[in-house]
C-alpha cells in the first residue's frame, strides 16, 4: 500500500491516486482516435483512466516509491491493458518530459555557477575579456545570455542546427542574441554630427565645437551599442571630427581677430566692426586670401599700419587656441570610451575609430593630437584600451617620405610601439584597393577592431561601401574535428566540409529570416537615427528586411593549423605542402560563400574567426571525443584562423608573408599578428620594418604584439618578469600586482585575471617572432 | 681563414640597436663588470670559434630582414681584425654596423689595432657597465655613463 512519494528533489510527499489517473487521462485523451479507444465517449475515458490508476498503484508493493518506479508501472498496465497506442504516447511524453528537465537543470547548474562562483573559477564568467563578471551588471548580463541560449537551441533553431551547436561542429556566435539584433555597424559620423541626433530623451542639436564633436562622437557609439551585439567602428574619424576643428578655428579666429582690433585700434570699433569671413586653416596662409582680408579690415574702417599684425596674430592664437582644444577633445574622448558604460552598465561599448587618410590640416590636427593623447595614456599613464585604434595606410598620402601624413604615419608607429594602438590597415592591399574608388573616402578600407570587414556589395553594386554597413551575423566551423574525422583522406574531409558549409548556410539564412522581420522600432538608434545604411528612408513599423541585406552573412572557421597537422602531419609554418593546402582548403570555403552570394543575391563573406570562448570550447569537445592528439588536441586552444600556430618559433618575417595570401581570401575579415619581444618602445626602427613588411606582402589589416608591462607602485613601464627592474618589488610581496595588458581577439585587456582558460594557455604560450 | 670565438648569435635582434639586427656575441672579456649580463661570456678561452665565412653565410640568409649586425659580447675590440672584415663586408651589403665595448671611445682611439674596425662603425655603445647607475629607461644600453655615439670613418656625427 503506497503511502508517500518520492519526488524527484528528493521530497516526500503524501500519495495522490488523482495525479496518476490525470497523467493517464492525458495519454488516453491524446490516442482517442486509436482502435481501442474510438468508441468511448468522455465519461468511460475517465473511468478506464482511474481504472487503469488503481490498477498501476496496486503493482507497487513499497510503501514509498519514487517517481520513476509509478511510471514504470503506468506504462506496464496501459501494455497489459491492450492499450499500445496509448503506452506509447506515455512514453514520449515521459521522455520529453525528461528532456526538458534536463535542460533546466543543465540550465540551473549554470545559473548557480554564475552566483555562486567568483571568476576566477568560472570560465563562463571570462567567456568575454571586456566583461567583469563578478558585478552586479555582469552577473545579470551571463543570466540573460545564458538562458536566452537554452532557449533559442529548443525552441528557434533547426533540430539538426541545434546539435550541431551543441556538440561543437560549429559555432554560432552571438547565439544569445539570436533574435535581436545584428552584430556590428560602422558609423558614419561625418554624416551624423552634420544632422545630429536623438538618443531618446530630446534631440542633440548639430555640434558646432571640436570638444562637443567628440563628445558626441561617445555617444553615438554608446547609444548603438545598445542597439547591437558586436563592436561599433568609426570607418571615418578624421573626416568626422576635422568639421569640428573647422568651426572651433572660425571661433577663435573671429575671437582673436577682435581682440586684436580692441588692443591695436579702439574698443568701440571692436565691438561694432562686421569682422570678414575667416579662413580655413588652409586658406590662412594664402596671399590672394590675405589681401581681400585686409582690404575688408581697411574698409571698415581698420587703420593701415596694423591690420599686417591684426592679421598674424589672428592667425597665430586661433591655431594655437584650435590646437589646444583639439588636444583636450581628444584625450576626453579616450577617458570617455575608456570609462561609459552600455548593456546595463555591464560592458565597456567596443569601440573602434579608422583615421589616417585625411590630408587636410584640420584632419591632421586631430590624428595628431589623438595619437598624442594615446600616446601620453589615461590620467595615471596606464595605456587606453578603448577605443581600438586604426590607423590606415596608403601610398601617396602617408606612407613614404614626401606623402602629406607621413609624419603621421611615423608618429603612428611611435605611438604603436608603446601603447599597442594603433594597428595598421593596409589599403594598398590588391584586395582593399579594388574596391577604393577615387574621390569616395566611403570606398576606403575600414575594419572593425576585431578583424570584421566589409566592403563589396552583392544585394546593391552601386553602394559597395564601408560606411554605414557592417555583419549581421557569422557561425564558425570546427576544421580540425571534420580533418580528425577524416584519418588523412582529404576527399572524406571536403565531402564534410561541403556538408558543413551547407548547414551553415542554412542556419545563417535561418538567422537572416529572423533578423528581416524585426522593424525599425528594434532599433532606435541604429535604424531610427539613420545610422545603417538606407534605414532612413524606412518609418518606425516597416521590417527591416530590405535594407539589412547591404549587411554580411558570414562563414568563419577556427583552427587551420590543427587541420593541416591532422591532414597531413605539418602544418603551413612547417611546409610548403602543408600551406598550398591551406590556401586550398580556405579558397575552397571563400568559394562557396561567393556561391552562395550570387545565388541568393545577399552578401555572404569568409572570416577569419575571432575566436575568444570558442578556441577551448572547441578543443575540449574534442579531446573527449578523440583523445589527446599530439599537437592536435594536445593543447588548451585551437588556434585562431589562419595563424601560424603561437608556440611555433618563426621569424617575424616569414609569418607574415605566409598568413598574408589568407588576407585575400577572407573577404569578411582577417588580422595578423607579430609578437615581438623587448621594449618596443626603444626600437620604433624595428616597429616600422613589420608595419612595412606587412605592406609589402598583401596584409590587410595588421598588429604588432608586444609585452607592456607596468608597475602602478614606481610607475615603471617595460618588461617585467617576477622583480619589478626599477624598484626590485616582487609581484607576491603583497602589493597591487603588475599591471600586464595583452591583446584578446584584437581587443586590449588589462589584466590577466579576465582572460578565460584557453585564452589565458594560448598568451603563456605565444612565442615571440625574431 | 679567419675565425671569431663567440659566446653565441641572435639572428634577427631587436634590443641590441635600431631596427631589426644580427647580433653577434664574442667570447672574452677583460672588464669583468660587477652585474654583468653576460658573464659567461668573460673567459676568453669559452665559448666557440666560428669562421667568417660560416658567418657571412648566415648573414646572407637573412640580409633581406636585417638593417644590420651588432658586435656585443664579450668585448668585440677584444678581436678587432676578423670583426673589421665582416663589417666592410656587412657595410658592402648595405648593413649598418654597431658595436658595444667596454672601453669608452678615447680609450678606443688610443688602441693603434681598434682603429680600422673603429672606422668601420656606424653606433657604438662604449663604456663599463656601473651597477649603481644602471639606465632602465634610455635604449639599448645598460647604465647612464654609456654613451651612443653615432660614427662616420671614426669620426663622432652625434651622441644619443
Amino acid at each position: 500500500m503506497i503511502k508517500t512519494v518520492i519526488k524527484r528533489d528528493g521530497r516526500q510527499v503524501p500519495f495522490n491516486l488523482a495525479k496518476i489517473s490525470t497523467a493517464i487521462l492525458k495519454a488516453l485523451a491524446q490516442t482517442r482516435t486509436s482502435e481501442q479507444l474510438k468508441d468511448r465517449d468522455d465519461f468511460e475515458l475517465e473511468a478506464l483512466a482511474n481504472k487503469l490508476a488503481e490498477e498501476a498503484a496496486r503493482k507497487i508493493t513499497v510503501e514509498s516509491p519514487d517517481i520513476e518506479q509509478i511510471q514504470d508501472a503506468v506504462e506496464r498496465v496501459l501494455m497489459d491493458n491492450n492499450l499500445p497506442v496509448s503506452a506509447k504516447s506515455y512514453i514520449l511524453y515521459r521522455a520529453d518530459r525528461s528532456r526538458a528537465r534536463e535542460r533546466n537543470t543543465k540550465l540551473m547548474r549554470t545559473l548557480a555557477d554564475i552566483v555562486h562562483s567568483s571568476a576566477k573559477d568560472c570560465d563562463v564568467k571570462r567567456e568575454n575579456a571586456n566583461i567583469d563578471g563578478d558585478t552586479a551588471m555582469g552577473s545579470m548580463l551571463k543570466f540573460g545570455s545564458e538562458s536566452s541560449k537554452q532557449f533559442y537551441i529548443d525552441n528557434m533553431l533547426r533540430p539538426d542546427i541545434a546539435r550541431a551547436h551543441e556538440q561543437g561542429d560549429i559555432h554560432i556566435h552571438d547565439l544569445d542574441f539570436y533574435s535581436l539584433t545584428m552584430t556590428c555597424c560602422q558609423i558614419d559620423l561625418v554624416d551624423l554630427l552634420s544632422r545630429g541626433f536623438s538618443t531618446g530623451h530630446g534631440f542633440l542639436r548639430p555640434p558646432k565645437d571640436i570638444r562637443s564633436f567628440a563628445a558626441l562622437a561617445c555617444i553615438a557609439i554608446q547609444s548603438n551599442q545598445n542597439d547591437q551585439h558586436g563592436g561599433q567602428a568609426v570607418p571615418n574619424f578624421d573626416y568626422a571630427m576635422a568639421n569640428g576643428v573647422r568651426m572651433t578655428y572660425a571661433r577663435h579666429y573671429r575671437t582673436a581677430m577682435r581682440e586684436a582690433i580692441e588692443l591695436l585700434c579702439n574698443s568701440d570699433l571692436a565691438a561694432d566692426i562686421t569682422l570678414p569671413e575667416p579662413p580655413t586653416m588652409s586658406q590662412a596662409d594664402d596671399s590672394a586670401f590675405k589681401t581681400r582680408e585686409a582690404e575688408a579690415l581697411r574698409a571698415a574702417g581698420v587703420e593701415e599700419q596694423v591690420i599686417e599684425r591684426i592679421q598674424a596674430f589672428a592667425r597665430m592664437h586661433a591655431f594655437k587656441a584650435t590646437d589646444r582644444d583639439t588636444y583636450q577633445a581628444m584625450e576626453a574622448l579616450v577617458h570617455n570610451l575608456n570609462s561609459m558604460h552600455s548593456r546595463a552598465g555591464a560592458q565597456t561599448p567596443f569601440s573602434s575609430i579608422n583615421y589616417g587618410t585625411d590630408t587636410t590640416p584640420e584632419g591632421r590636427m586631430v590624428i595628431k593630437n589623438l595619437l598624442l593623447t594615446t600616446q601620453a595614456g589615461l590620467g595615471d599613464g596606464e595605456t587606453p584600451i578603448f577605443p581600438i585604434q586604426i590607423f590606415r595606410v596608403k601610398k601617396g598620402v602617408n606612407f613614404d617620405e614626401g606623402d602629406p601624413n607621413y609624419d603621421l604615419f611615423k608618429l603612428a608607429c611611435e605611438v604603436s610601439a608603446k601603447r599597442l594602438f594603433p594597428n595598421f590597415a593596409f589599403q594598398d592591399a590588391p584586395f582593399n584597393a579594388k574596391l577604393y574608388k577615387e574621390g569616395h573616402p566611403e570606398t576606403e578600407i575600414s575594419y572593425m577592431g576585431c578583424r570584421t570587414r566589409i566592403g563589396d556589395n552583392v544585394y546593391d553594386p552601386s553602394k559597395a561601401q564601408v560606411w554605414k554597413r557592417g555583419n549581421l551575423s557569422f557561425t564558425s566551423i570546427n576544421l580540425p574535428r571534420l580533418a580528425i574525422q577524416s584519418h588523412g583522406s582529404l576527399k572524406t574531409f571536403y565531402a564534410q566540409l561541403d556538408d558543413m558549409l551547407q548547414l551553415v548556410r542554412d542556419q545563417l539564412l535561418d538567422r537572416f529570416e529572423v533578423q528581416a522581420r524585426k522593424r525599425v522600432r528594434n532599433f532606435p538608434f541604429l535604424m531610427g537615427e539613420g545610422i545603417w545604411l538606407d534605414s532612413e528612408k524606412l518609418g518606425p513599423d516597416d521590417e527591416v528586411r530590405e535594407v539589412i541585406k547591404h549587411g554580411s552573412l558570414t562563414f568563419g572557421f577556427i583552427g587551420l593549423a590543427e587541420t593541416l597537422k591532422s591532414l597531413i602531419g605539418k602544418h603551413h609554418g612547417e611546409s610548403e605542402e602543408a600551406q598550398k593546402l591551406g590556401l586550398e582548403i580556405i579558397k575552397h570555403m571563400r568559394d562557396y560563400a561567393d556561391r552562395c552570394s550570387q545565388e541568393t543575391g545577399l552578401n555572404f563573406t569568409l572570416i577569419a574567426t575571432p575566436a575568444e570562448g570558442l578556441s577551448g570550447r572547441f578543443v575540449r569537445m574534442d579531446r573527449k571525443r578523440f583523445g589527446c592528439i599530439p599537437e592536435v588536441t594536445d593543447r588548451e586552444y585551437y588556434t585562431n584562423s589562419f595563424h601560424i600556430p603561437v608556440y611555433y618559433p618563426i621569424s617575424a618575417f616569414r609569418k607574415i608573408e605566409l598568413e598574408a595570401p589568407y588576407h585575400e581570401l577572407t573577404n569578411g575579415g582577417h588580422i595578423t599578428y607579430v609578437e615581438l619581444n623587448g621594449k618596443m618602445a626603444d626600437n620604433p626602427e624595428a616597429f616600422e620594418k613589420v608595419v612595412r613588411h606587412m605592406a609589402l606582402h598583401g596584409i590587410g589589416y595588421g598588429s604588432v604584439n608586444h609585452p607592456l608591462d607596468r608597475d602602478p607602485v614606481c610607475g615603471y613601464r617595460g618588461i617585467i618578469d617576477d622583480v619589478c627592474p626599477k624598484c626590485g618589488r616582487r609581484e607576491d610581496d603583497g602589493g597591487p600586482h603588475f599591471e600586464r595588458i595583452r591583446r584578446i581577439t584584437g581587443y586590449l585587456v588589462g589584466t590577466l585575471d579576465r582572460f578565460n582558460n584557453a585564452k589565458a594557455a594560448e598568451v603563456r604560450d605565444r612565442v615571440k617572432h625574431l | 681563414m679567419l675565425t671569431v670565438r663567440i659566446a653565441g648569435i641572435i639572428p634577427e635582434s631587436i634590443v641590441d640597436g635600431p631596427g631589426f639586427r644580427f647580433a653577434l656575441f664574442t667570447q672574452g672579456c677583460p672588464h669583468h663588470c660587477p652585474g654583468c649580463h653576460n658573464p659567461q661570456t668573460h673567459d676568453p678561452n669559452g665559448g666557440r670559434t666560428i669562421s667568417l665565412l660560416a658567418l657571412m653565410r648566415q648573414i646572407w640568409q637573412n640580409r633581406k630582414n636585417l638593417d644590420g649586425i651588432t658586435f656585443s659580447g664579450g668585448d668585440p675590440f677584444c678581436q678587432p681584425e676578423p670583426l673589421y672584415h665582416l663589417a666592410r663586408w656587412c657595410h658592402r651589403l648595405g648593413l649598418t654596423v654597431m658595436a658595444y665595448s667596454g672601453w669608452t671611445l678615447e680609450e678606443l682611439r688610443a688602441k693603434p689595432e681598434c682603429r680600422l674596425l673603429l672606422c668601420e662603425l656606424d653606433m657604438l655603445m662604449d663604456g663599463r657597465f656601473i651597477l649603481a647607475r644602471r639606465a632602465l629607461e634610455m635604449r639599448f644600453r645598460g647604465s647612464t655613463n654609456q654613451k651612443f655615439y653615432h660614427l662616420r670613418h671614426g669620426q663622432v656625427l652625434s651622441v644619443e
